[in-house]
């Protein structure tokens, strides 16, 4: 084979043959397992002597290293790696160092929370499941039939593992039942759904050896007898000797509808009859809904069930939590900027990606950041952020942001001229600022979460936290949406409001982790209780002079729509209606609740602030590119115009024709892109010799030499799945892409 | 053109300026020996279709539809030819009589298709250099024009069409068609209100039978697709356009005039062909690649799984970036590496998922064998010993996976796909992974594509995938050239093998047979075979033996006595796909082997010693 332009003498062409090998380039050769195959992968035949493995020759070999005394976690060797060095190299060791442990340290804190979030956000599913199963042993209208607990857990099925997950923790410590998860994949027939159940059931390593087919017996019981391993008298026997006061067994069927109906009917049956013996109760996660389910089901199966039915807490609400926690709360070392947070949003929402997706998310954000991002190193603590880690190239950095010229020019129109110019030219001043800002970041961030809270806790706006959270990034926040709403309130409803809101700031928020700030909000407290405590006394005046309720200038009762028809014609006239002397005290006493929560609630945008690119990150891009691939994009890109991959001259002219320059597989796609749905292969040879043979302009290659290439391009396009072989005309080949 | 088809055409070119005349505004102009019946309709019905009696015939298919109802229903006509047993044409099966006004037209439409057709594709290619003559194109599509409304006009008073006229109706059609839709450019502006009136005149059960036959409303008729492919369409609608029914003529060339390539000649060829002239570019692409090594290395320890695709191999990426992860695991001495990298080559179509899962056992205990079995049931086993091994000595797998999605492994199987799924979601195993395929991402649904947990790069490295592929063998197959045979060579000597005596000797007659063969016609592009010759250099085959002559030498040499035992002796050969026989065209049998001379040569060499 041709190995010219491999520069790399290890990558022999034994590798591509050989079908995996352990990969450690200093043994001279990798060292590979001895019967490493060497299959070509023409040769369909089976190899057949590749099950032994030879223990004692990979242990010559080196394969694996003995180390007993290395006793360094994963993590702990992962933690020393830093990150490479960027300003291209010149970042010193110590500040990319830095910059990896910040990020060690903020992501499992967030990480628990995240998974704090979920574990409870299922849990008053998995009491309820337990409690079904736990009570329907001793419900006697149920006889002998299974119960059954359908737990819609909606079309979600990514969210649905970790469902499960802790429906077999929580099962198995509640009713000390055995907890058996079947998957439609992983049960594609009766016997290996049997197998599996006994399998998990027993908890015992199976030692089965060969095929799944071979039937082994598998000693459970007591008395050492041995039983069939999809034998549910092993289960039996097995259940028997441990002496447990239940012998209950939970089948989880995490994807109900996969399962074929004939399958579930006849595990169903075989259940019901052994229900006497072995205690079996059902879980069927359900995506559609029961009735669609049952439908699948024979009458005669269903009725062998005695069910109930749970509710899953929706995704939505899961996100708004996970959200909350690990975006919006006070833990999370760096804000995640609107842009993203919206198309991170929009994807849960539209493709259904599930929560996980959404948590890696997350993680690859903080990932980018701190990998990418050299300011990200303001983001430690003070301790180890030392002037001496700071280099020439931070300050320098510092200088070009955005926000520091939107911070220098505010100061200069400021007519602060001392301040903007120390900050450009005295880099020690730039430090000081730069620290000051750290405190001014953490200020922000709890006035902007304040309000945040604040304003929902009024239940006066509509719409989620989620959106009001990225608004308020995007655009700043401030009273406007609910001054109409408590304008509107009765007399009755705004001490509530004012209640509500006294709580809020006593309590602060769990879920943001964000705690009461009672001590620094005094005077806003008091000005709270105090038009609270007027707009009391004012209803009890109200009452006593008889009125019935105040009303303000705001509520819409008092304007009066009046209809007088004055001959023949129709006036319509608004008319204020009479306001007492309470009425209009309260009206300014709402007026001045409003003055004083505008004057609370209140934040910037996220990027009005100097210096937040080190503590926020807003790049779509590389959130895009990474988990949502366009691969089809890519190939068209590559196979139309190579030269944006390549950079190449020769290509750059052809820029949209075909060129006889092309890389052969561009061209043959191109040609290709022209055919109809069966392709001849000689018309699409000879169009190809016309562009690149003897006879053609730019071309020149000799008949033979151009039919290597076009082999080559031919095959690499079948490889790529754009053609296959077609047997409706000879030397045709079907194409199988339109849509890339 | 046929000289045949001037002459019937001739008439209709004197009379068309004369019929075009009433009806300037009618863009449907329908080939005039017809017309007759048509505007004869068009009287008939004018009063009650409102006074757009012109419109009646918006779209050929339309016209003939009801020009068939016509014939059924108006016997009384005076003037067609056409006519002469209308009310039995209708819809008419089973063929009846040629009409008299058709006598040439139906033999020789065939042929003049598709010398057309067989022209059509050189004009395709040169569309794409630029090279385009709409004037004489167009010329000549209104000729075709004719011709084709001919040919359909034929068939409905024909009625019945066999099976193998159909595609030349079709293509009829679609010339009658094409054109219509560039005069109708023209005069789109006017008749759109014309047509649209019409529309409101008809009856509903009118149009509502016409369609019934295929036909379209009249107002869809101008989305009628020509022969040659219309440019820019979007992918969806191109992938329907191309397979509608009967679309898919392409001409009946083949690669026999072409020499097909050996393994032999590819590879010598390949050695003497010199640098790829884009070389030095598919190496700057390279090392931009593998300056994101890093972050890719980052991205694997924090639990994500990385995913390279892209036009272009990715061998040699994923091996240098092995090798980076080798190095940057800090195992200067192997005590010191906790970390093991797998390199699995995911387009050996030998490859199965338990064989991964043992290599993997291995690396982290050489003394713990897995117990084979059911793969879930293994991987469960492997986590308990990883997590086991966790205690004394942190064990980190990495699983550097090539071509993932390639079609011929079986990884690409979906219970294959979330078993892996299952094993990278291990804290302590980590995947980076190739696909080669540009839809990769319909393998793995939405909960396989969480617990995989993947980060995506675009890895383009326009690097030939010659070490991934066998070329040769590939495009054979591709061709189906490649007779599905025991496993070449070795595999005819196995099955020899098991095979007795007799069979032996006869096997080594034929192949002495065919190697003569080869001799006589010299080499394999000539053939041997008297009259098969041809045809046996276009299978890609070696030249065959006729069969009754090689019974007779098999008699002779006291193989077989009768032709029943040579036919059972055959029939072995035959279930081995060692021979293949074909029937010339006068019905005589040619036994030939699929093998290369070469080939054949050792093949003997092997039964003779």
């Amino acid at each position: 084979m041709a190995e010219t332009h491999d520069e790399n003498p290890v990558l022999s062409e034994e590798d591509d043959h050989r079908v995996f090998y352990i990969f450690n380039p200093r043994a001279g050769l990798h060292t590979s397992l001895p019967q490493e195959k060497t299959a070509r992968p023409v040769k369909k035949r089976r190899v057949t002597s590749k099950r032994a493995w030879s223990v004692s020759a990979a242990d010559h070999a080196g394969v694996a290293p003995h180390a007993e005394e290395e006793t360094e976690t994963t993590t702990a060797v992962a933690a020393t790696a830093a990150f490479s060095q960027l300003f291209g190299g010149k970042e010193s060791v110590e500040a990319a160092g830095l910059r990896r442990q910040v990020f060690d340290t903020a992501w499992p804190v967030l990480d628990g929370r995240i998974k704090n979030v979920l574990r409870e956000a299922n849990r008053t599913t998995l009491e309820d499941v337990s409690s079904f199963i736990r009570d329907a042993e001793g419900d006697a209208t149920r006889g002998t039939r299974i119960p059954a607990g359908f737990i819609i857990t909606g079309p979600n099925i990514a969210s649905q593992d970790l469902l499960f997950e802790q429906l077999s923790e929580a099962l198995g410590k509640a009713t000390q039942a055995r907890f058996v998860r079947l998957r439609a994949a992983g049960a594609p027939n009766l016997k290996a759904a049997l197998k599996k159940v006994i399998r998990d059931a027993t908890a015992q390593v199976s030692l089965d050896g060969g095929d799944g087919d071979e039937d082994t017996e598998v000693a459970l019981g007591r008395d050492g007898r041995k039983y069939l391993d999809y034998d549910l008298e092993g289960l039996h026997a097995f259940l028997g000797v441990q002496q447990d006061s239940s012998r209950r067994v939970v089948v989880a069927f995490e994807d109900s509808e996969a399962f074929e109906s004939s399958l579930l009917t006849d595990l169903l049956g075989l259940f019901h009859s052994w229900q006497g013996r072995i205690q079996f109760s059902v879980l069927f996660g359900i995506a559609t809904s029961v009735e669609l389910f049952q439908a699948r089901l024979l009458k005669s199966t269903a009725r062998q069930l005695f069910g109930a039915k749970f509710d899953v807490v929706q995704a939505d609400l899961v996100l708004d939590n996970v959200f909350k926690s690990a975006i919006a709360g006070t833990q999370a070392t760096l804000r995640l900027g609107p842009t993203l947070l919206r198309s991170l949003l929009d994807r849960q929402r539209d493709q259904v990606a599930g929560i996980r997706v959404f948590i890696s998310s997350i993680k690859y954000a903080y990932m980018c950041h701190f990998y990418a991002n050299p300011l990200s190193v303001l983001l430690a603590d003070e301790k180890s952020l030392t002037r001496q880690l700071l280099q020439p190239e931070h300050i320098q950095a510092v200088r070009t942001l955005v926000s520091f010229k939107a911070h220098v020019e505010a100061a200069v129109d400021a007519r602060q001229l001392n301040h903007a110019q120390l900050l450009v030219e005295d880099d020690g001043y730039l430090v000081r600022q730069m620290v000051e800002q750290r405190q001014k970041k953490q200020d922000y961030l709890m006035q902007l979460l304040r309000s945040l809270h604040l304003l929902t806790s009024m239940d006066l706006v509509p719409g989620r936290f989620t959106d009001l959270y990225v608004a308020a990034l995007a655009g700043g926040l401030d009273l406007t949406p609910t001054i109409d709403g408590i304008k509107r309130l009765g007399a009755d409803d705004v001490p509530a409001l004012i209640n509500r809101l006294l709580t809020a700031i006593r309590t602060g928020s769990p879920d943001l982790d964000l705690p009461g700030w009672e001590d620094e909000a005094e005077e806003l407290i008091s000005s709270l209780c105090e038009i609270r405590d007027e707009i009391e006394a004012l209803a009890e005046q109200a009452q006593e002079k008889g009125q019935q309720a105040l009303k303000s200038k705001f509520t819409a009762q008092s304007k009066v729509l009046r209809t007088t028809v004055i001959a023949q014609k129709v006036q319509l006239s608004q008319d204020t209606a009479k306001l007492t002397d309470e009425d209009k005290a309260f009206g300014k006493a709402i007026d001045a609740l409003v003055d004083l929560l505008t004057h609370h609630i209140y934040s910037d945008p996220v990027d009005s602030l100097f210096l937040h690119e080190a503590w926020a990150y807003d790049a779509e891009a590389p959130y895009r590119d990474v988990f949502v691939p366009r691969p089809g994009t890519t190939f068209e890109r590559a196979l139309t115009r190579p030269h944006a991959y390549l950079g190449c001259e020769c290509c750059s002219k052809a820029n949209g024709t075909l060129s006889a320059t092309l890389p052969t597989t561009c061209i043959l796609y191109r040609l290709y892109l022209e055919t109809g749905s069966l392709v001849n292969v000689a018309d699409l040879w000879s169009a190809y010799y016309a562009l690149v043979g003897e006879d053609s302009v730019d071309g020149g290659l000799g008949e033979r030499e151009a039919l290597v290439q076009f082999y080559h391009g031919l095959a690499e396009l079948r490889l790529m799945g754009f053609v296959k072989s077609s047997k409706k005309k000879a030397d045709h080949v079907a194409k199988v892409k339109w849509l890339l | 053109m046929p000289p045949r088809w001037k002459s019937t055409d001739q008439h209709d070119l004197v009379e068309r300026p004369s019929r075009k005349r009433p009806l300037p505004a009618d863009p449907y102009e329908v080939p005039d020996e017809d017309d007759a019946i048509p505007s004869a309709k068009r009287q008939r019905r004018q009063p009650e279709d409102g006074g757009t009696p012109s419109k009646r015939n918006a779209t050929p298919r339309k016209q003939v539809d009801f020009l068939q109802r016509d014939l059924a229903s108006v016997p009384e006509e005076p003037e067609s030819p056409t006519e002469q047993t209308p009310s039995k044409k209708r819809i008419g099966r089973p063929p009846k009589a040629r009409t008299g006004g058709t006598p040439s037209g139906k033999p020789s439409t065939p042929s003049a298709l598709r010398k057309k057709q067989v022209d059509e594709t050189p004009i395709k290619l040169k569309g794409i250099s630029g090279v385009d003559t709409p004037g004489r194109r167009g010329i000549a599509d209104r000729s075709a024009r004719r011709k084709s409304a001919r040919a359909l006009i034929d068939r409905v008073l024909e009625g019945a069409v066999s099976d193998d006229e159909d595609e030349e109706q079709q293509i009829a059609r679609e010339i009658y068609e094409s054109s219509e839709e560039e005069e109708e450019g023209d005069t789109h502006q006017e008749n759109l209100a014309d047509q649209q009136a019409e529309l409101a005149a008809t009856t509903p059960s009118k149009t509502g039978r016409g369609r019934g036959r295929g036909g379209r409303p009249p107002g869809s008729a101008r989305r009628k697709k020509s022969p040659t492919p219309p440019r820019d369409l979007p992918p969806h609608e191109q992938y329907f356009y191309q397979n509608k029914p009967g679309s898919n003529k392409t001409s009946n060339n083949t690669l026999s005039s072409l020499d097909l390539l050996t393994h032999e000649e590819y590879f010598s060829l390949l050695r003497n062909l010199g640098q790829d002239p884009h070389e030095k570019h598919i190496e700057a692409l390279q090392s931009q690649h593998a300056a994101s090594f890093p972050q890719w290395a980052f991205e694997l320890s924090q639990g994500f799984s990385v995913c390279l695709y892209g036009y272009g191999s990715k061998r040699r990426i994923l091996h240098q970036f092995a090798e980076y992860l080798f190095s940057s695991s800090g195992g200067s001495n192997d005590t010191n590496n906790n970390t093991t990298i797998i390199m699995i080559n995911g387009h050996t179509r030998t490859l199965t998922f338990r064989e991964i899962l043992t290599t993997i056992s291995a690396a982290i205990d050489p003394t713990f064998r897995l117990p084979s079995g059911n793969p879930l049931a293994m991987i469960q086993n492997l986590f308990t010993l990883l997590s086991s091994s966790f205690s004394q000595k942190p064990a980190r797998i990495t699983l550097l996976l090539s071509s993932l999605d390639s079609p011929f492994s079986p990884l690409r199987k979906p219970q294959t796909q979330s078993l892996l799924a299952h094993l990278s979601s291990h804290p302590a195993i980590s995947l980076a992974c190739t696909v080669d395929t540009p839809n990769f991402p319909l393998l793995w649904d939405s909960s396989l594509r969480s617990s995989f947990n993947f980060a995506f790069h675009d890895c383009t490295t326009f690097a030939d995938h010659s070490k991934e592929l066998d070329v040769v063998d590939e495009v054979h197959e591709l061709l189906g050239r490649m007779g599905k045979r025991a496993g070449g060579k070795e595999g005819v000597a196995f099955v020899l093998r098991s095979l007795p005596e007799n069979a032996r000797k006869l096997f080594g007659l034929i192949v002495g047979e065919v190697l003569v063969a080869f001799e006589d016609g010299g080499g394999g592009g000539g053939g041997g075979g008297s009259s098969g010759a041809g045809e046996f250099a276009a299978g890609g085959e070696g030249p065959g033996v006729e069969y009754r002559m090689l019974y007779n030498k098999a008699v002779e040499e006291f193989i077989c006595s009768s032709e029943m035992a040579f036919r059972t002796l055959l029939k072995e050969f035959h279930d081995h796909q060692i021979i293949t026989s074909h029937k010339d065209s006068i019905g005589t049998e040619y036994l030939s082997l699929p093998f290369r001379k070469e080939e054949l040569e050792s093949i003997l060499e092997e039964l003779m010693s």
